[in-house]
């Protein structure tokens, strides 16, 4: 049992390995799906919209935790 | 006929991550084996690969059911989770954030702690140090077979990732073999950040396919992609760059 919930963990982890990178790169889906499917915008502007989006949240998601470990060492 | 400039990418990813992955095992698997003797390390391994082929064997045909758009989607957005998840900590690794992985000092950790286990449990001493080697290498596996199956289903490269993957696989084992020690030299950062990247791209490029992106130029666009991701992670881990302090005499 210990072994099937080290797996588990395991899989949890590989796609969430942080849960806000996680939700905002599923919100960056949701959104790029609407551009796609609800606008009459060509298809292409959403897939624009998911490659800056990912970048952004990259940058985002990278400076958001240099921030918190520079502040967690200088408390 | 297999278009190499899709293809290209899908071997490079699968090989480079099998290496990361199959590193990080064959540590453990080394601490069983430096600890207990190769017996148990050698079963522990031989009944985690028994399992993953078994999951390949049981899961592998599904895939031919479900319509190609609908799995684009689903792996994208596993992979684009995943690689951006590879991007982001190579990205903190390489800015000095995080410390970077040391394959001796886990190597050292693992020794110490499965010692500590082992001796707590007097009796059965191989079957400890063997379910340890079977966890490592099964975790590390799964991870291996998702990267295969996420960037060699979309476009029936299956074969050619796999091939990538045990490429990596016998290349490590023979490096781990010739220098019976934890493979500490192998450049494991650069190589999750081109991973990173890789998968990121792969990501991007299979879930706007599934949600009807068409992409100028095709499968040429996943080059353009990846190298803009290269570009944003060397950029990232430029941006949260440690200053470096200096030493007054």
């Amino acid at each position: 049992m210990n072994i099937l919930k080290d797996v588990m963990s395991e899989l949890f982890s590989m796609f969430v390995a942080d849960a806000r990178l996680t939700a905002a790169m599923l919100a960056v889906v949701a959104v790029a799906a609407l551009i796609i499917d609800a606008t009459n915008l060509p298809s292409l502007y959403g897939g624009i919209f998911l490659l800056v989006g990912s970048i952004a949240t990259l940058f985002f998601s990278v400076s958001r935790e240099a921030a918190r470990r520079r502040l967690s060492r200088s408390l | 006929m297999i278009e190499w400039s899709t293809a290209g990418p899908a071997v490079g990813a699968a090989f480079l991550a099998s290496i990361v992955e199959v590193v990080e095992a064959f540590t453990i698997v080394l601490v069983v084996a430096t600890l207990r003797g190769w017996k148990p390390a050698a079963t522990g391994t031989a009944a985690a690969l028994f399992v993953l082929t078994a999951i390949v064997v049981v899961l592998g045909p599904l895939l031919d059911q479900v319509p190609l758009n609908v799995l684009q989607l689903l792996i994208g957005v596993l992979l684009l989770l995943f690689g951006i998840g590879w991007l982001r900590k190579a990205s903190l690794r390489a800015g000095g954030v995080i410390p970077l992985h040391d394959e001796t000092a886990i190597f050292a950790r693992e020794t110490a702690e499965l010692s500590v286990e082992v001796n707590r449990q007097k009796t059965s001493q191989d079957w400890i140090a063997g379910i340890a080697a079977f966890k490592a290498v099964l975790l590390e596996g799964l991870e291996v077979i998702f990267i295969v199956i996420a960037v060699g289903s979309g476009r029936g490269l299956l074969w050619p990732a796999s091939l990538g993957a045990l490429a990596a696989c016998v290349l490590v084992l023979l490096a781990g073999i010739i220098a019976h020690r934890p493979l500490a030299r192998v450049p494991e950062n650069t190589l999750k950040f081109s991973v990173g990247v890789m998968l990121s791209a792969f990501g991007v490029f299979w879930t706007g396919e599934g949600l009807g992106v068409d992409w100028p130029g095709h499968d040429m666009a996943l080059l353009v992609i990846a190298i803009l991701f290269l570009l944003a992670g060397l950029i990232a881990a430029r941006m949260v760059q440690q200053p470096v302090e200096e030493v007054t005499p």
